[in-house]
């Protein structure tokens, strides 16, 4: 499928700008990420991560600013969930649902075939606990249920706000690889992380922010040397050694 | 919009919520006969108007439980933080609001008539334990179940407005709770002329266990407070960040 403008930046961000009350959340950032990249946005709990991300969904509205996906608001998108799928942080279920009902709730609303459902489901491994509510999952099981709604429409960008969270050392290998797979396939990546050492091993670039602030920004390899590592970098920017 | 009003049909279904919601509903109207028909003196239960007067409890139960069921398609959202998932798919968020309110007054209106149907065969039931003649006629039943069910439907949109708008799910529920039993039956006493008018007294009016108003004007006034909730709730949810 080849669109109109399908050769602009995936998500572009101009002076991206959210204020709570006196309280700067996110604060001028811009950027923007190019088709096919796996960038971490990195930064300590409350620099922002999740605000911006919002933001770039059209969950809540900048104050000033704007986010672009794929040349328009994620607003304005036509089947946004074909475009773009998204994993937040906040692990948004219904407890007493099971977990393809979670899925096929979504599907309904964005009109993709509950044969898809099935295919997500084999794909994170949770077929066999697919009628099992949700309450009963693992906090691995959650993560993977949330991965699978954010791949229902087959899309071309993925977001994952914190996705390492909470999981064990098998979940963590499963992540990876699947970041690692996604990659392979071309796909555009953005995940937000605080637990570096998981991001190092799968992004080409970072964006590293705090308070609010977009610090840096680039190539992991342009970034780092043998003398710096990426953890080097985020401490001194971040001045979390001090805190 | 079919899918989406799909995925609000399936979003009811896959809860545990409607089961525990309709066995309230039985209990509630089971103890409310029991306490009118077996407590009231036989003198306070011979007439037409006594026994239709009695079938309130039919009319309010269908009313309050539709409106609960109608302010949990939202609230239950929000505490869960599924609405985010559902505003990804739907950025537009208005296409979901429509489907709630569709949802909701379908529901409603089932609601409205088991309520009326339950009120009915327990009254029949006390009514023979005691020797009571029935004294409703067939047109009496008629306008209870088609004016109770569709007072229930109107009452199940104005739960999904008011919920919209206060979005605080224990909040909602007891002030819907609240309106139905404390502030009318207390406006009742102190100021009747405004009770009469009251969107709970408007739906006994509609269902005829009370004949204060016109079914025109009652079904007026309904209408318009169910239009005014919906409408408030709409707007905030357009404008409202998601968090």
């Amino acid at each position: 499928m080849i669109e109109l403008g399908s050769q602009g930046p995936v998500i572009e961000c101009r002076s991206l700008t959210k204020r709570y009350g006196d309280v700067v959340a996110v604060d001028g950032i811009s950027f923007t990420l190019e088709r096919g990249t796996v960038t971490g946005f990195l930064g300590p709990n409350g620099a922002g991560k999740t605000t911006a991300l919002r933001l770039l969904l059209g969950l809540a509205e900048p104050t000033s600013g704007g986010a672009l996906v794929f040349g328009r608001r994620y607003r304005e998108l036509e089947q946004p969930l074909r475009r773009v799928g998204a994993v937040l942080e906040s692990g948004d279920y219904h407890p007493s649902r099971n977990g393809r009902d979670h899925l096929r709730v979504l599907a309904l609303a964005a009109e993709i075939p509950p044969a898809r459902v099935e295919e997500v489901l084999e794909l994170v491994g949770l077929g066999r606990a697919a009628t099992r509510r949700v309450r009963t999952y693992s906090l691995g099981m959650r993560q993977r249920l949330g991965v699978a709604a954010a791949l229902l429409g087959d899309p071309e960008l993925l977001i994952l706000d914190e996705p390492a969270n909470g999981l064990d050392p098998a979940g963590v290998r499963w992540l990876r690889t699947f970041l690692r797979d996604l990659a392979a396939a071309g796909r555009t990546v953005l995940v937000s992380s605080h637990l570096l050492a998981e991001v190092a091993q799968t992004v080409d670039q970072v964006l590293i922010i705090d308070h609010g602030r977009l610090l840096a920004q680039g190539p992991l390899n342009e970034l780092t040397n043998a003398d710096k590592t990426l953890e080097d970098i985020y401490l001194e920017l971040t001045g979390s050694e001090s805190r | 919009m079919i899918g989406q009003v799909r995925s609000e049909l399936l979003k009811q279904r896959s809860t545990q919520t409607a089961v525990f919601l309709f066995l309230a509903m039985v209990g509630l109207v089971a103890l409310a006969v029991a306490m009118h028909v077996l407590a009231l003196s036989k003198t306070r239960l011979a007439t037409n108007a006594h026994q239709l007067d009695v079938f309130q409890i039919g009319t309010r139960a269908g009313m309050l439980f539709a409106a609960l069921a109608g302010a949990l398609a939202i609230t239950a959202e929000i505490r869960y933080g599924t609405i985010r998932p559902t505003f990804l798919v739907q950025p537009k968020r208005s296409p979901v609001l429509a489907a709630k309110l569709t949802v909701g007054a379908l529901t409603g209106f089932v609601y409205g008539l088991l309520a009326e149907g339950l009120m009915a065969a327990f009254a029949a039931i006390a009514f023979s334990l005691r020797g009571i003649p029935n004294e409703l006629t067939g047109s009496d039943y008629l306008r209870i179940l088609l004016g109770g069910a569709s007072a229930a439907a109107l009452w199940a949109m104005l739960g999904v407005g008011i919920g919209a708008l206060v979005r605080n799910q224990v909040a909602t529920l007891v002030g819907l709770c609240a309106w139905m039993f404390l502030v009318e039956s207390v406006s009742e006493g102190f100021v009747p002329g405004a009770a009469k008018l009251m969107p709970g007294s408007t739906g006994l009016s509609l269902a005829g266990n009370e004949h204060n108003l016109s079914i025109a004007i009652a079904a007026s006034l309904l209408v318009g407070y169910t239009a005014a909730a919906a409408t408030a709730g709409w707007v905030t949810t357009l404008r409202r960040d998601v968090t």
